[in-house]
């Protein structure tokens, strides 16, 4: 294989790994401070994609045509918005579920995933087919041999980068970080500490929602596309990358959604049988990585936080 | 539809049928396609093509009988269809049905039918084997199978000097049998397939596959699934600066194709069975009369099929009368028939064999019939050559 | 001193009208109107106090009880007698019935998360097939040997969901299942994508695929499968409550309580766990060759996650490790989205919403498990 594919290969795998990262860190966040999974996180994804979109065609309605201006009201309105979403699921819906069987939130959200799948499917205008998404970014490319890299491609992976990291300084390095962290640890603890439970939680996933509001914009500017369908398997994929990672952690998250490119591209690309079986490939490693490291590869600290 | 709908549409029909209608014998007719769930725009599509066919024949004074649609979803699932083929066909009321889009769903469901006796045309699941894996005589089709549409696709292919193929395909039953006639049909012509790769219907990226298409150097790649992931890796392959020409099946042939891919579109190929509805007389009807309902969803592309198809049974029904074992001997005669998707000729497995394969090339954000195009005058290239 | 079985008498015959109704009702009122007067009696009986009673009499007078409700079973169909469509119904409810008795073994006795109910349920749907097709095996055979083949398989996942708790072993089952459709649909040795065909079922000469008539009335073929599902159903159902009734279940609910309290009292975790997997997913496979042959064909798309997530909805609904729960959520599952195709595309927008306001306001299900009982008459103070 010569280098410029094989450097393609690389480049493709490194942005397919950047959105998943991003949504597995959600995945990881809402475990973290409440021990639970909310599986409508890539249907939220979806409609803050939407959101986007619907601001952009909105923009484009006003004569605000600026492509700056747009990708910055874009990504604001669709992470915004999502980061209201976020926390209002988690007031109505987790909140009042904290005590019932963590199967019942499970449940309830992939339901909910369901219901906001089908709203933009049946409500958003002709929104059962595929939509062409804008491509704000420039699109100026550099072909060496095979490789062909894009700027477009360049700025959203360090946009995805500056996310992670301002995700990981707000965790590590701020006050509001700190209370995440305890609530983490120790509810009961945290509460008698002074810290507002409810409003960390809330916090949490807001947060949490934004980072997949992010990755669906993303998603939409790479792929140039984007459909009612795009965060069902991005859910799945985010989810196991947070597991395999080791939940509770975002650096496994990361890993994690790395990880799953990797096996991916590795699946479709190198391995000795058809690409279709890219992904029997990639899920069979999963079982085989939860065989070895039961609790992720970055295994939690505390053995078992129940 | 909701209920608000239902209504209107009742109230609607009233008004124009007037008291007349009261009296006329009411007729049950059921529709089968995937309401929910991936493919649900060619089902919703396809529901309301038929609807327009039962309305406007609701609204013809001269029509014997009043008709009610039953309309079923079968998820694009083998076991719901089998569960709503079994309602529809075990309800004695039930004449005759335009049934499925899906072909793993149509194959499932043909045992039903044929042992209950209901007389379907299916019209959209494009599957070889539902006419001809069977000898039921209750089974139509006025769509053409996957087989005619490769024969054209790969002597034109040829013809026009792409040689050197690379495939991608979906992992469904209907990506599958593409490849397969496809693949068949151009080593007859010369043509040589350097690559395949299947992907599943719901993929989103298909960066790992097109960079090993791209350094396979084709001279087109050949396309079997549906418009999602076929807007999807046009639009790939542009960002992996990917030159070659691009071919797709029927499953692209939707404005839903040109609209996810605005100016990418452009000089894709494409081919389906039937006359082009636009250029006949009855199409042109077909498509204002769509227009004048107000339907939320397009046609797509097998709209006109099923339109066809089920005014192909209301056209029986009138004339032998509302007996499933009358209409299916008739439908089994059906000969030269026109219809709006040209004309239709029922061989002894029912299938139509005037399975004439138009060829479609996107020009200027629409599919235009490549005789027409300028691409065909010479005045544009295709891409790839 | 045991409780009057009157109540529980009038019960089981209201469910049954329930169920006839909601089966015959055709247009969207009538549909509504079941609906509401089943939401309103259950509410009705509830303020009233008139459940307690009934109730009463499916703990206290349980065998009276099981006969009673195959009694009602058994009215519904004899009044479907000549009708496909609602016996398939009954049939195809019945079958995930089966399904969710082996999954409450896993999720309600052992604790054990399984999210890959389809893929089990679809091995033992193309053992049949293979098996019909290439042998000639007998029928109530392969019923068993699907099962054997599904547990097999089962056998894979073992380690690492021994190894795993909670999330982390869903994500392997998860896993499970989308490998597993994914691999049907790519690998054409079993039919790939287009999926495989099945003869009738038959036993000792008998064949299922006819209509035969009982004194000289018709009777439709569905009736056959219905019966052998009733009767498998039925052994399934006698051995969950067994289970969970011995030392075993005891034992089960001590390892979903708390592994290392009940390690430390001696109970061998790792045995029980792998006991109470291939139980359920034998259960599992059974389902799936009867219901191969009863639809007469398959394909990959019945066996995605999607479907996975039916059959948990169908224990969570019903309420996390009661049978009887069980069998009233998957009656509603199954029927309730096919009532429902008179809104079409809106259906599984409904249906979504519906399941999440059950579990918001019953977090335990409809019917929650009640405590467990030692003693005739004692009760939890």
């Amino acid at each position: 294989m010569d280098a410029g594919l094989l450097a393609q290969f690389v480049a493709n795998g490194l942005m397919l790994g950047m959105m998943y990262a991003l949504v597995a860190v959600g995945f990881t966040l809402f475990f973290g401070v409440l021990d639970i999974i909310k599986f409508s996180h890539g249907d939220v994804l979806t409609v803050g994609t939407f959101a986007g979109f619907s601001t952009y065609l909105g923009l484009q309605a006003l004569g605000a045509a600026n492509p700056w201006v747009q990708v910055a009201a874009v990504l604001l309105v669709a992470t915004g918005s999502m980061a209201i979403l976020g926390a209002l699921i988690a007031k109505y819906l987790v909140m009042p579920l904290k005590s019932a069987p963590p199967l019942n939130i499970l449940l309830v959200t992939l339901m909910l995933g369901t219901v906001l799948r089908e709203c933009v499917r049946l409500f958003f205008p002709d929104g059962a087919n595929p939509k062409r998404f804008p491509r704000l970014l420039p699109d100026d490319a550099v072909a060496l041999g095979n490789f062909n890299l894009r700027l477009d491609s360049v700025l959203l992976f360090l946009a995805g980068l500056a996310v992670i990291v301002a995700i990981h300084v707000l965790i590590n390095r701020t006050k509001l970080g700190l209370a995440i962290r305890a609530v983490a640890q120790d509810e009961e603890t945290a509460k008698t500490m002074g810290i507002n439970f409810t409003a960390i939680v809330l916090v949490t996933f807001a947060v949490g929602s934004a980072a997949a509001a992010f990755a669906g914009v993303m998603n939409g500017l790479y792929y140039s596309e984007i459909n009612f369908g795009m965060g069902l398997l991005l859910g799945v994929i985010g989810f196991s990358a947070a597991i395999v990672g080791g939940l509770g952690n975002i650096y496994g998250a990361i890993l994690g959604g790395f990880l799953f490119a990797a096996l991916q591209t590795v699946g479709a690309v190198a391995l000795p049988f058809a690409s279709a079986y890219k992904d029997v490939f990639a899920f069979a490693v999963v079982i085989a990585i939860m065989a070895w490291r039961p609790t992720g590869l970055i295994a939690e600290k505390t053995s078992e936080r129940v | 539809m909701s209920f608000a709908r239902t209504l209107l549409a009742a109230v609607a029909l009233a008004l124009i049928a007037g008291g007349a209608a009261a009296q006329k014998k009411e007729v049950k007719v059921v529709f089968i396609g995937p309401l929910t769930g991936g493919v649900s725009v060619n089902g919703l599509g396809g529901r309301n093509s038929a609807d327009l066919a039962v309305r406007l024949r609701n609204a013809d004074p001269k029509a014997k009988y009043k008709y009610e649609m039953v309309v079923l979803d079968d998820e694009c699932k083998p076991n719901v269809g089998v569960q709503v083929a079994t309602k529809a066909a075990s309800d004695r009321s039930i004449i005759a049905g335009a049934t499925h889009y899906c072909s793993a769903v149509a194959i499932g469901t043909v045992d039903t039918y044929h042992k209950f006796g209901l007389p379907i045309v299916v019209w959209g699941a494009v599957l070889p084997d539902i006419t001809y894996g069977n000898d039921y005589k209750e089974i139509h089709r006025v769509n053409g199978t996957m087989i005619n549409q490769n024969q054209v696709n790969a002597a034109f292919s040829t013809g026009q000097g792409f040689k050197k193929f690379a495939v991608i395909h979906d992992t469904t039953d209907y990506g599958k049998g593409h490849n397969k006639y496809f693949s068949e049909n151009l080593a007859k012509h010369g043509g040589t397939i350097v690559g395949t790769f299947g992907v599943t219907a719901d993929q989103q990226d298909f960066n790992a596959e097109l960079t090993q298409i791209k350094s396979l150097n084709v001279d087109a790649i050949y396309f079997g699934g549906l418009t999602p992931i076929g807007v999807r890796i046009r639009s790939q392959m542009e960002k992996l600066g990917i030159k070659g020409q691009f071919v797709g099946t029927s499953g692209i042939v939707s404005d839903a194709f040109i609209e996810g891919l605005g100016p990418l579109a452009e000089g894709a190929l494409a081919f389906r069975e039937g006359a082009p509805v636009e250029k006949l007389p009855g199409g042109q009807f077909f498509m204002q009369k769509y227009a004048e309902a107000k339907y939320a969803e397009a046609p797509e592309a097998y709209g006109a099929f099923a339109f066809a198809a089920m005014n192909l049974i209301l056209d029986t029904i009138e004339r032998v009368g509302p007996d499933r074992r009358k209409v299916r001997d008739a439908l089994n005669k059906v000969n030269n028939a026109d219809s709006i998707v040209g004309k239709i000729t029922f061989d002894d497995h029912g299938q139509n064999t005037v399975a004439a394969i138009t060829k479609y090339v996107v020009q200027d954000g629409k599919w235009v019939v490549w005789e027409d195009s300028e691409y065909a005058a010479g005045k544009r290239k295709l891409a790839g050559k | 001193m045991s409780a009057p079985l009157w109540p529980g008498a009038i019960a089981a015959g209201l469910v049954t009208a329930l169920g006839i109704a909601f089966m015959w009702a055709e247009n969207e009122w009538e549909v509504v109107a079941v609906l509401v007067a089943a939401a309103v009696g259950a509410v009705v009986a509830r303020r009233t106090g008139w459940l307690e009673p009934a109730a009463r009499a499916f703990r206290e007078r349980e065998s009276a009880m099981n006969r009673l409700a195959i009694l009602g079973l058994f009215v519904f169909v004899a009044f479907f007698h000549d009708d496909h469509f609602p016996l398939l119904m009954a049939g195809t409810v019945l079958i995930y019935f089966l399904v969710c008795l082996g999954l409450t073994i896993q999720f309600g006795y052992a604790g054990m998360v399984n999210f890959a109910a389809a893929a089990f349920l679809g091995v033992g749907c193309y053992t049949a097939a293979v098996l019909t097709a290439h042998t000639a095996i007998p029928h109530l055979l392969v019923l068993a040997i699907g099962g054997a083949v599904a547990a097999l398989v089962g056998s894979i996942l073992i380690l690492p969901v021994l190894r795993t708790r909670g999330h982390y072993s869903a994500v392997v089952t998860i896993a499970f299942v989308l490998l597993f459709k994914t691999f049907l649909e790519v690998n054409d040795t079993l039919g790939g994508p287009q999926g495989l065909k099945l003869p009738s079922m038959q036993v000792l000469g008998w064949t299922f695929n006819e209509n035969f008539s009982v004194a000289g009335v018709e009777v439709s073929f569905y009736m056959s499968y219905v019966l052998v599902a009733l009767a498998l159903v039925i052994a399934a159902f006698a051995l969950t409550r067994r289970l969970e009734r011995s030392w075993i279940g005891l034992s089960l609910d001590a390892v979903r309580l708390d592994e290392t309290a009940a390690a430390c009292f001696g109970v061998h975790i790792a045995r029980w766990k792998i006991v109470a997997f291939t139980l359920g997913n034998f259960m599992a496979g059974v389902a799936g060759a009867l219901y191969a042959l009863m639809l007469g064909f398959i394909a990959p798309t019945n066996f995605t996650f999607g479907d996975s997530l039916i059959m948990v909805s169908i224990i969570l609904l019903g309420g996390i490790g009661n049978p009887w729960g069980a069998a009233l959520a998957a009656a509603i599952v199954v029927v309730l989205p096919e009532k429902l195709q008179l809104i079409q595309e809106y259906r599984f927008l409904l249906f979504a919403a519906l399941v999440i306001l059950v579990l918001l306001y019953r977090p335990g299900g409809l019917l929650p498990r009640q405590l467990r009982v030692y003693l005739p008459g004692w009760k939890p103070r």
